[in-house]
């Protein structure tokens, strides 16, 4: 669109056409504050604070509402507009308490800095402030209506962004009031997007409110370790403790965007049933002992096994780091001399990389002109990516596409519907061959519903619409699509993990960070070594326990869905417990293994050597250490590896595998576990 | 040998000397008795903390952290918890369940009593705080807190 000319302050300041002022002058260096308008959302003119002189307009207009226009001329530091920021500032505090101390938004409030930057000194009114208590929505969201000051951000949030509508608006004028959905009580995704979209301190969490202050906290931006879709969250520590995450500087590929696990299920990290000691098994149950001891008997039994030639399985995790599956891979393929190793696969990845075909970005989603999802729910299972798909359809107007077993959240804004059998997914993409091809681009994201040969026939199908096609493979937890592209799959006639559970004749079953006994019975009686963070069902089966850090405890590098590379910072500690990498190293010195065909264990060793071996890991180091994302270059598709079939892990917004289960903030809510198709 | 004159001046000079002397040696001393006795301080005199209680007895303490946030030394430090129905700490939504000044740190300037939003911290005149075992130089919110009046 046509650029256009126009003066704000004296500075002449070109803009698109129908940019609204606000944004023009923001562009231009020039501030004008505001507390309902909110980038990305449905305007709404409700503070005021935005007013502006505009010349030859009768009256102060309010700059979040209107179009630049060629030959504008704006004022925004006249005495009048000054005089209107002050008294509308005066009227929002007429009932907002200044309880600044205890309130929870102390010292990050944007009341308070506009207060600080334009408002008056003291107030003229002397009328008692009315007090209304506080109120419990959900575990998760608590109301405190006088401090609420009606700029309707999060019920635009919560219907715009999310999709869900939980939060309305009730009563007229001054006691106009935000609403749960369900009379006494909130009935959502739990996300806390509402809170942390609040310019003041009416909306609190239950993680945070009244544990702490912003400035007391340190703040750690690291990646999420729930989901596959790598958003970034920014953990306030304290103590090392989580007191909180977000991501207020919308850094990241989420931008501002997190769910409930990424801002509230941290606290399993602090769960008192985490292990933080070494555990043997002795004829009485389990004893614990040191570390030194364990891995004595660790690296001792491993050797032993190694010498007679015995058979070993490996089994890695979804959850580690990239440099911890290459170590773990290289460990088992080089020092253990076995290529039984696998993980848990939740998505078929592995087609998908043999495919050779484009994968879309977390960016191509808020981008594409038409999207595709095929036999997922992808409000439950990958809500920022749904985020990302309904971010798009508002603001580009995207045709998006659902293909599914039951409703889904991405109907409503679907332009067409296919309801598909279980099986019969590709089929129901088929019918939509006619409108697919008359789109520009198109991006498709499909679950485990489609894998091995239905993979391939999927991307025939996308080549033959004669547009440029991008591919999601949808996988579970925070870092599959790592662990196949570090090759924690077995190769060359290595078993899976279905055939080293039922081989029986197993001498040696390493678990790293996974809980196959979950699944999956364990035929023979192997030396079973689990390194986890939780006594799980595969842990109690074991004769040698180690202790592990989360990844909330470890620093390193995680792929998502979509192959974006990030950096995990190290948030905290959790005296007792080492991080798998460590172990693997410590394990592999014991043993008297070369370490120096091994390399050293620090992520940054290891991933010099992951850049140098692994096809498209050659990436940007300083874009990673700078908390950037890159997305992984195109990858030879593994041609060694075995493939199996996949099995996605059904998680739910409120369930998130095995970390979900020591999550007390999720199991509290009211909707867990949740549901699938249930719209 | 010496004239009268400076004779008389000497002595002169004795007496004026002695006059100051003998007036001081009768008025009351400036000195304190300290330790045999209390010592005489200043009501703005910096000594270890208080924390101060409000008419109803609850701590005026919120727990808003602004002095921990305002020492330049570093030395308070803070726990913050949520007064419930049943237990009620504070006149506030929340409390300080941890309340700790490090007076090996501490350097008595006086900014977390400027720093208070609730007059809840001021300086007593309490100063006799050498000890052998620094660790018993972390005072705690019971040591710091006015006894509650009987």
């Amino acid at each position: 669109m046509a650029n256009v000319k126009l003066t704000i302050d004296g500075k002449t300041v070109e803009a698109p056409a129908n940019t609204l002022l606000i944004e023009a002058a923001r562009r231009a260096g020039i501030e004008i504050p505001a507390f309902c308008y909110y980038e990305g959302l449905a305007l709404q003119a409700a503070c005021r604070m935005c007013l502006v002189e505009v010349e030859k307009a009768p009256k102060l207009m309010t700059a979040c509402t209107l179009p630049v226009a060629e030959g504008m001329v704006v004022r925004t530091n006249t005495p009048q507009v000054a005089q209107a920021r002050k008294s509308m500032l005066e009227f929002v505090l007429t009932n907002h308490p200044l309880d600044c101390p205890v309130c929870d938004k102390g010292g990050e409030c944007e009341l308070q800095d506009m207060v600080f930057r334009y408002g008056a000194g003291e107030s003229r009114f002397l009328e008692v402030k009315q007090h209304v208590d506080e109120r419990e929505w959900s575990p998760v969201v608590f109301y405190d209506r006088p401090r609420c000051i009606l700029c309707f951000r999060c019920v635009r949030i919560c219907a715009e962004g999310m999709g869900v509508a939980a939060l309305g608006v009730v009563n007229r004028g001054a006691s106009s009031e935000i609403a749960p959905n369900r009379g006494d009580h909130l009935e959502c995704d739990e996300c806390g997007m509402c809170i942390d979209i609040c310019p003041v301190g009416a909306l609190t969490s239950g993680t945070y409110r009244y544990r702490t202050r912003p400035w007391e906290m340190q703040h750690v931006g690291t990646i999420c370790t729930h989901c596959a879709d790598g958003c970034k969250t920014t953990l306030g520590i304290r103590n090392n403790r989580i007191h909180r995450g977000n991501n207020r500087d919308r850094s990241g590929v989420n931008g501002e965007f997190l769910c409930i696990k990424g801002r509230y299920a941290g606290d399993f990290a602090h769960h008192e049933e985490r292990l933080l000691t070494p555990l043997v098994r002795s004829q009485d149950g389990f004893k614990p002992v040191s570390w030194a001891e364990a891995i004595k008997t660790v690296a001792g039994r491993f050797a032993e096994i190694r010498q007679r030639g015995g058979k070993f399985g490996v089994i890695g995790s979804n959850h580690t780091t990239n440099e911890e599956n290459y170590y773990l891979q290289k460990l088992a393929r080089t020092g253990l001399g076995t290529n039984n190793i696998d993980h848990h696969r939740t998505g078929d990845v592995l087609s998908l990389l043999r495919a050779r075909v484009p994968l879309a970005t977390t960016a191509d989603l808020y981008h594409s002109k038409a999207v595709l999802i095929v036999g997922v729910d992808l409000a439950q299972q990958h809500s920022f990516l749904a985020y990302q798909i309904r971010a798009n359809w508002r603001h580009h107007q995207a045709r998006v596409y659902t293909v599914r077993r039951g409703p889904v959240r991405e109907d409503k804004i679907a332009a067409r519907i296919v309801s598909v059998e279980p099986g019969g997914e590709l089929a129901g993409v088929e019918t939509l061959r006619d409108d697919l091809a008359k789109e520009p681009e198109l991006v498709i994201l499909f679950g485990d519903a489609i894998q091995g040969e239905a993979v391939a026939r999927l991307t025939e199908f996308g080549s033959s619409l004669g547009i440029p096609v991008k591919y999601v493979c949808l996988v579970d937890y925070s870092n599959s699509r790592g662990a196949v592209e570090m090759g924690v799959l077995p190769a060359e006639g290595g078993m899976t993990l279905p055939e080293m559970m039922a081989a029986g004749d197993l001498d040696a079953l390493w678990v790293v960070g996974a809980n196959p006994l979950r699944r999956h019975a364990l035929a023979g009686k192997p030396f079973l070594v689990v390194q986890d963070l939780f006594l799980t069902e595969t842990a109690q089966a074991a004769d040698v326990v180690l202790p592990a850090a989360s990844a909330y405890e470890k620093s390193g590098t995680v792929t998502n869905v979509c192959g974006e590379v990030q950096r995990l910072q190290k948030a905290f500690e959790t005296p007792g417990t080492k991080t798998d990498l460590e172990i693997f190293g410590l394990i592999a010195r014991e043993m008297g293994l070369d370490l120096k065909q091994l390399g050293p264990w620090t992520p940054s060793a290891v991933f010099a050597e992951i850049a140098r071996t692994v096809p498209g890991y050659d990436l940007p180091v300083e874009v990673l250490e700078a908390g950037g994302a890159v997305q992984a270059g195109p990858s030879d598709g593994l041609p060694d590896a075995v493939w199996a079939p996949v099995q996605s892990a059904g998680d739910t917004l409120f369930t998130s595998g095995t970390l979900g289960r020591y999550s007390k903030m999720l199991n509290a809510v009211r909707e867990a576990p949740g549901e699938l198709y249930r719209a | 040998m010496p004239n009268i004159q400076e004779i008389l001046g000497s002595a002169a000079a004795i007496a004026k000397g002695m006059s100051v002397t003998l007036r001081e040696m009768v008025s009351p001393a400036v000195t304190e008795g300290y330790p045999d006795e209390p010592p005489r301080l200043q009501e703005r005199f910096r000594g270890t903390h208080i924390l101060e209680r409000d008419e109803n007895g609850l701590e005026k303490c919120v727990a808003c952290f602004l002095c921990a946030a305002a020492c330049p030394s570093n030395c308070i430090y803070i726990e913050a918890a949520e007064n419930t129905e049943t237990t009620r700490i504070s006149g506030a939504d929340r409390y300080a369940k941890v309340y700790n000044i490090d007076y090996s740190r501490c350097i008595f300037c006086g900014y977390c009593v400027e720093a208070c939003p609730t007059d809840a911290i001021v300086h007593g005149h309490g100063f006799e705080t050498a000890s052998y075992n620094t660790s018993s130089l972390i005072y705690r919110k019971e040591q710091l807190l006015r006894p509650v009046k009987t």
